[in-house]
């Protein structure tokens, strides 16, 4: 019993932030609510799955888990978490001088937004791909459908970013380093 | 986006290529802008999404990790627990009150008084001055006054009067200061309305046979007899079932027997040996009033109703 929570501490350490920072982008920013939602699949993890799991395949549990609640959140109330999200977000402590902070602030609140008009299958297939790294035949696993749809809804999914992304960047005054300054050095 | 390798692309830097698809995409990308600025947007895009920092905090984490390992595993998760016992308190709650409000309901609006139910239901005449009576005064009566004395000839005539009230639909209880035959129960009873149906078939006959007397023969008159006898004892019948219709409301089946007793009664107290003037006036007031055609109408809807 001792080792099986040790192994789940240490699936925990490892994979509970990325699991927080994957839903916090598909929920648009909602930190606690996504804070929330990891710690419940987690919980239903080590409640019900738990010891029951083929090695490795935890991890595709957690995020098809926690997608799952996260679309449950999207047919709730989406005002209900907004208000405390911001005395959150107030109340977080700042390790950064004010100017980095901001700035860092724009870039993520920019990255939320982009995110936030692609349709959620798009988003979750997106982020698992860069943000988790995990490959076309993982992602299907976790969110249920077949590769080739994982492979299209990716490229659909960084043709409308790319395309929106110009502008979007101009509305925030943000310059991030990419597309943006190649395609003003190319014009 | 013009060019067809801009999907692969895609596959190229999420390394979902084969190894000479690579290797050809490469050689592409070498000799085509558009694709190359389009893998340099989309690893920007990579690098965009790859560096959100979430807000976690590790004491946030601790805490949470502690939270998961101290509940038991055979245990239901908490967050589950309380929202399935919310709802089913909630649905258990709507349950309560739907039942207490049905219940309050269904006793306001049902007749409460049985004794006084009693009264409406055995009171077989819908006037105002003979419902108020007791159903002993109003029962005896009006049989003893309109029944013929039973007799073994007419057996199918009195046999159903006597079922037919028994069975009859409770009347609406009257209120205090309303009479009760103010507002007629809409509702027959469907032996009221077979003993009608069987009712206008017996005078559709007679009727029909009267007409078929034979008046230029010498000994008509006595032919008549017949017809007479039928006529005697369906007059009763018909006052009976045209005060029901009254009392039911019915206006269209009591108009038809309120037309057809007169004719019943002139044929039952025609002479022992009528003439032939007689015979014909009532016939010709029997086409006049289409009453043959009307009782059959009547009677086959009543049937197929009935049916």
């Amino acid at each position: 019993m001792a080792s099986e929570d040790e192994e789940f501490t240490m699936l925990f350490q490892d994979f509970y932030p990325s699991l927080c920072r994957f839903l916090e982008c598909l929920l648009g920013g909602r930190a606690p609510l996504a804070q929330d939602l990891a710690q419940e699949s987690f919980l239903q993890l080590h409640r019900t799955a738990w010891g029951n799991l083929p090695a490795g395949e935890a991890r595709f549990w957690l995020y098809r888990v926690a997608r799952n609640m996260a679309i449950n959140e999207f047919r709730k109330s989406n005002t209900r978490y907004r208000l405390f999200d911001r005395v959150v977000e107030t109340m977080r402590p700042r390790s950064r001088n004010p100017e980095q902070e901001y700035e860092a602030q724009e870039r993520q609140s920019l990255v939320l937004k982009m995110l936030q008009t692609l349709p959620e299958d798009q988003r979750a297939a997106l982020l698992l791909r860069e943000q988790e790294q995990l490959t076309y035949r993982e992602i299907g696993q976790v969110l249920n459908v077949s590769e080739s749809k994982v492979k299209v809804d990716i490229f659909r999914a960084r043709a409308s970013l790319r395309e929106r992304w110009g502008k979007q960047e101009q509305k925030f005054r943000v310059q991030p380093s990419g597309c943006s300054s190649s395609r003003q050095a190319k014009a | 986006m013009s060019c067809n390798y801009t999907e692969k692309v895609s596959s190229l830097i999420d390394g979902e290529l084969s190894a000479a698809e690579a290797r050809d995409i490469e050689r592409h990308l070498l000799n085509c802008a558009e694709c190359e600025q389009q893998r340099a947007d989309f690893l920007n895009l990579r690098r965009q999404i790859a560096s959100f920092e979430t807000s976690l905090q590790p004491t946030v984490q601790n805490r949470a990790l502690r939270k998961i390992l101290s509940v038991d595993r055979r245990a239901p998760a908490h967050g589950f627990q309380w929202g399935f016992n919310t709802q089913a308190l909630a649905f258990t709650t709507l349950l309560i009150v739907g039942a207490i409000i049905g219940l309050v309901l269904y006793q306001t609006s049902s007749t409460g008084d049985p004794e006084k139910q009693q009264v409406a239901i055995q009171s077989p005449s819908p006037a105002p001055e003979s419902s108020i009576k007791k159903p002993s005064t109003t029962e005896s009566p009006e049989s003893s006054k309109d029944q013929p004395a039973p007799s073994k000839n007419n057996k199918e005539t009195t046999t159903p009067k006597r079922s037919a009230p028994a069975r009859r639909p409770p009347a609406r209880e009257p209120k205090p200061g309303e009479q009760f035959a103010a507002i007629p129960e809409p509702v027959r009873s469907a032996d009221s309305e077979t003993m009608t149906a069987m009712h206008f078939e017996k005078a559709e006959r007679l009727l029909l046979a009267f007409k078929n007397v034979r008046l230029n023969e010498p000994g008509a008159a006595t032919n008549v007899g017949y017809e007479r006898k039928r006529a005697k004892e369906l007059v009763y019948q018909n006052m009976m079932l045209r005060r029901e219709a009254d009392a039911a409301g019915d206006v269209q089946i009591a108009s038809l027997l309120e037309n057809l007793e007169p004719i019943l009664l002139d044929i039952a107290n025609l002479p022992a040996r009528p003439d032939q003037d007689s015979v014909r006036v009532i016939r010709e007031r029997v086409e006049r009033k289409n009453i043959v055609a009307l009782l059959r109408v009547n009677h086959m809807a009543l049937a197929r109703a009935l049916d």
